[in-house]
C-alpha cells in the first residue's frame, strides 16, 4: 500500500522549487536581483515534473547513470537543529520508512550525501553547519524545513537566530510546514531524488562558483567562522 | 600442479561472484528484515545502487596511508576470497588451507587497520582497538573448533574437509556443540549485533570507517561484502558440508546469513568488554567440551 | 500566595532565616517553595546556611532586569532532596555598576550560572576566574541580549539579510498572489 502511495508521484501535486526563476542559474559570479522576489514566486506547484522537462534534458536523464545513482542512494546525517527533527523519526520508521527511497541515517558528514537543515540555525549552530557542511563530500546536498531556514520564521526578530539560510549554504530543496509533516518529508525527499535524477540539484556547484560571496555572507553574520570555545583549543 | 593464467582468471571470477552474490544476498536481507519490522524496504539491488554512488562520489585523503590502506584491505580480501572453495570449483587445489585463510585474511583486516589510523581521527583508532580485541576474544573457541577438527581428519584442506563431509556426513551432525561455537563466532567475524561493538554508529561515529567518504568508503563496502562472503562461505564448508553443486552452496549460504542477520536484528549491542567475557566464558567452555569429545574420546567421528 | 505553610521544615527554616539574616520579605509560593528576598551582604552566609542543612543542590542561577528601578534582581534557586524543599533567594544590585561576588566557594557549579549571567546581563561575578569568558554568544559584539534596553529586533535587522517580498498583505494590498 505505501509503495503505492509513494511510488506514483505523478499523481501526487508537489511543491518545487523552480529553477529557471531561481538564483541558482543566474550567470556565474553574478548575484541577480531575483533573490528579492516573493518565495511564493520562486515555488510553484507543478502538476507534473516530466512535462516540464525538454526533450534534452529527458535524454540526458536516461544517460544520466551517475545522477540515478547518487539519487538513489541518498545517505543523510544524523545532524538536527530545531523542532522539525522531530518529524524525521516518522519519516525514517516503519510508518513512512525512508529506507524504501535508499536513504538512511549516517553517523559521520563523510559519509553522508544530504544535510537536513530541520529548523533555525543560531549563530553557533551555523558556525557548527558550515563546518559540517565542508567536511561532506561531493556531490552533496542541502534541505532546509520549515520556515526558519527561509526567512526566520517565528524567529526572525531574533539577536541570536540567522534568518535566511542560503546566504551561508546553498540550498538545494525547502520542505514547508511549521513543522512540515511526515508526509511533506517524504515528498520532499521524493522531490530532491527527481531534481537529482535530471541534474537540476546543483546547490554544490554554486558553492564552488560562489564561494567568496558565500565566505562573505558568513564573515558579515558571523564575524568569524572559525570556532573558538573552550572545547577546541 | 601448475598454475595457468585461466585459473586467475577463475579466481578473479570466483571473487567478483562472491562480492555480487554477497550483495545481492544482504539486499534481500534487508528487505525481508524491513518486512519483518512492518515496512516497505529498499529495493534488493539498494546495495550495489550504494557501492556505485560511492565509487561516483569525489573523493578526499588523508595522506598516503590513508589510501594505500584502502587498497590494500580490498586486495587482501580479493585475494582471500580467490582461494575460497565454492562447490565443486575449487580453483588453487591444495592450497585452499584452512591457515591460508587465516593469514590472508590477516592481510586485509591489517590494511583497514593501517588506513583507518592513518585518517587521524580518535574514534577510528579506538574502533580499531575495539576490533582487534573483538578477534581476541572470537579467535580463540573458533580456533580450539578447527583445529580439533583438522587433529581429527587429519588434514587442513578445506576441500579434503568437505569431501569428507559429503562422504561421511556434515560436521553439524558430528560435532553439533561446535558448530553452534562456530555460529557465535562468525557472527563475531561479520560484525553482527551483540558484536558491531567497533562500529557502534551513535557512539563512535562508525568507528574504523568514520573518516571515509566517496570513492574509498564505496571500496571499503566492496571489501565488506567479499569479506562476509568468504566468512560465511568458510562457516558453510567447515560445518555444512559445503554444497556437491553450486545450488546447494547458495541454499546453504542464503541461510546461513539470513540467520546471522535476523539473530543480530533481534538483540542489542554489547560493550567491548562483555564481548571479550562472553567468548571467553561461554563459547570457549562449549568449544573445549567439543574438542575433548572429538579428539579424546572420539565421538562422532 | 500563602505566608506559611504546614510542611515539615519550611517555617522552621524561615523562622531560622528570619532570625539569622536580615531578611526583607518572605512569601510562600508554594507550601514546599518559598521565596526570600534577602540584602545582597547575607547572600552567602545565608547560601551557606542552606548547604549546611541539606540544600546541597543549585538549581539555577539567573537575573531580572528592572530598567525604571535600575535594579538587577539575581536569582539563586536552591533545592533539599532529602525533604523536598526550595527555596528562592532574591537579591537586588544596582544596574549601573552591576558587579556581585561569586558563590563558586559555596556551590562550584555555579561557574557556569555566572558564565551565562554575565554574558545576558552583563553582570560580572568576582573571584569567578572564568565569568568573563564566552558560553552561548560567540564573539558577541552588542549590549548582553537580555536587558530590557537591547532592542532584538534592530539587532537582527542590522546583523543578519532579510528575504524581501514584493507582495505586501497591508491596507493597498501587493501583486496577486497565483498559483498555477
Amino acid at each position: 500500500m505505501a509503495k503505492k502511495a509513494n511510488i506514483k508521484k505523478d499523481k501526487v501535486k508537489k511543491i518545487v522549487i523552480d529553477k529557471s526563476k531561481s538564483i541558482i542559474d543566474a550567470p556565474s559570479g553574478m548575484f541577480s536581483d531575483k533573490i528579492n522576489e516573493p518565495f511564493a514566486h520562486e515555488m510553484i506547484v507543478s502538476k507534473d515534473r516530466s512535462e516540464n522537462l525538454t526533450p534534452k534534458q529527458r535524454k540526458r536523464k536516461w544517460k544520466s547513470m551517475a545522477n540515478y545513482f547518487s539519487a538513489n542512494s541518498l545517505w543523510m546525517l544524523m545532524y538536527c537543529t530545531g523542532c522539525c527533527a522531530i518529524e524525521l523519526p516518522q519519516a525514517m520508521t516503519s510508518r513512512y520508512d525512508m529506507e524504501r527511497l535508499g536513504m538512511g541515517p549516517m553517523a559521520t558528514p563523510r559519509q553522508a550525501d544530504i544535510l537536513l537543515i530541520t529548523g533555525y540555525l543560531s549563530l553557533k549552530t551555523l558556525r557548527r553547519l558550515i563546518y559540517t557542511y565542508e567536511q561532506m563530500s561531493e556531490p552533496k546536498y542541502v534541505v532546509g524545513f520549515g520556515p526558519c531556514t527561509l526567512n526566520g520564521g517565528i524567529y526572525h526578530d531574533s539577536h541570536a537566530v540567522i534568518n535566511q539560510l542560503d546566504q551561508y549554504v546553498p540550498i538545494d530543496l525547502y520542505i514547508a510546514g511549521c513543522m512540515p509533516k511526515p508526509e511533506a518529508v517524504m515528498n520532499g525527499f521524493q522531490d530532491l531524488i527527481d531534481l537529482i535524477e535530471v541534474g537540476e540539484a546543483t546547490g554544490w556547484k554554486d558553492y564552488h562558483a560562489r564561494y567568496e560571496w558565500y565566505k562573505q555572507n558568513q564573515k558579515e553574520a558571523l564575524g568569524e567562522v572559525m570556532i573558538h570555545d573552550e572545547f577546541h583549543e | 600442479m601448475t598454475i595457468t593464467i585461466t585459473d586467475f582468471l577463475v579466481a578473479f571470477g570466483v571473487a567478483f561472484c562472491g562480492w555480487a552474490l554477497q550483495t545481492s544476498v544482504s539486499g534481500i536481507t534487508r528487505k525481508t528484515v524491513a518486512r519483518m519490522q512492518k515496512r516497505y524496504g529498499p529495493k534488493w539491488y539498494q546495495n550495489f545502487r550504494d557501492i556505485f554512488k560511492l565509487l561516483n562520489k569525489r573523493a578526499i585523503t588523508h595522506g598516503w596511508v590513508y589510501d594505500f590502506g584502502v587498497i590494500m584491505a580490498l586486495a587482501g580480501i580479493i585475494g582471500t576470497a580467490m582461494f575460497t572453495p565454492v562447490a565443486n570449483i575449487v580453483v588453487f587445489k591444495g592450497y585452499d588451507n584452512f591457515f591460508v585463510f587465516v593469514y590472508l585474511f590477516a592481510v586485509g583486516m591489517l590494511g583497514m587497520a593501517m588506513s583507518a589510523s592513518g585518517s587521524g581521527n580518535p574514534l577510528a583508532s579506538i574502533g580499531v582497538m575495539r576490533a582487534l580485541t573483538q578477534m581476541v576474544g572470537y579467535e580463540v573457541p573458533f580456533m580450539v573448533i578447527v583445529l580439533a577438527l583438522i587433529h581429527v581428519r587429519d588434514t587442513s584442506s578445506i576441500s579434503a574437509l568437505v569431501d569428507i563431509q559429503q562422504a561421511s556426513g556434515w560436521n553439524l551432525v558430528v560435532m553439533p556443540i561446535g558448530t553452534i561455537v562456530g555460529f557465535i563466532c562468525l557472527m563475531g567475524m561479520l560484525g553482527k549485533k551483540p558484536f558491531d561493538t567497533y562500529i557502534a554508529p551513535a557512539e563512535l561515529a562508525s568507528g574504523p570507517m568514520v573518516e571515509y567518504g566517496g570513492k574509498q568508503l564505496g571500496m571499503l563496502m566492496i571489501m565488506h561484502e567479499i569479506a562476509t562472503f568468504v566468512e560465511i562461505s568458510l562457516f558453510v564448508n567447515l560445518f555444512l558440508g559445503g554444497g556437491s553443486n553450486i545450488l546447494e552452496f547458495l541454499v546453504k549460504y542464503f541461510i546461513v546469513y539470513t540467520l546471522a542477520s535476523y539473530v543480530s536484528n533481534v538483540l542489542g549491542r554489547f560493550k567491548i568488554d562483555q564481548v571479550v567475557t562472553f567468548y571467553y566464558k561461554i563459547p570457549i567452555l562449549l568449544a573445549l567440551i567439543q574438542a575433548g569429545m572429538l579428539v579424546i574420546f572420539g565421538w562422532g567421528v | 500566595m500563602m505566608n506559611s505553610t504546614n510542611r515539615p521544615g519550611m517555617n522552621e527554616m524561615v523562622n531560622e532565616l528570619k532570625a539569622r539574616f536580615n531578611v526583607e520579605e518572605v512569601t510562600f509560593v508554594q507550601d514546599h517553595e518559598a521565596h526570600v528576598d534577602l540584602h545582597r551582604k547575607d547572600l552567602h552566609e545565608a547560601l551557606t546556611y542552606m548547604k549546611q542543612n541539606g540544600f546541597r543542590q543549585l538549581s539555577a542561577v539567573t537575573c531580572i532586569d528592572w530598567p525604571n528601578e535600575k535594579i538587577f534582581q539575581l536569582i539563586f534557586n536552591i533545592y533539599d532532596w532529602s525533604k523536598g524543599n526550595r527555596f528562592i533567594f532574591r537579591v537586588k544590585i544596582d544596574r549601573e555598576e552591576a558587579m556581585f561576588t561569586t558563590i563558586t566557594n559555596i556551590y562550584g557549579g555555579a561557574k557556569y550560572y555566572e558564565r551565562e549571567v554575565h554574558e545576558f546581563f552583563g553582570v560580572v561575578f568576582e573571584g569567578n576566574d572564568s565569568a568573563l569568558k564566552q558560553l552561548f554568544l560567540e564573539q558577541w559584539d552588542d549590549l548582553p541580549p537580555l536587558r530590557k534596553d537591547f532592542d532584538s529586533r534592530a539587532y537582527s535587522d542590522r546583523k543578519y539579510v532579510k528575504r524581501e517580498y514584493k507582495t505586501s498583505f497591508g491596507e493597498k494590498g501587493g501583486e496577486p498572489f497565483e498559483r498555477n
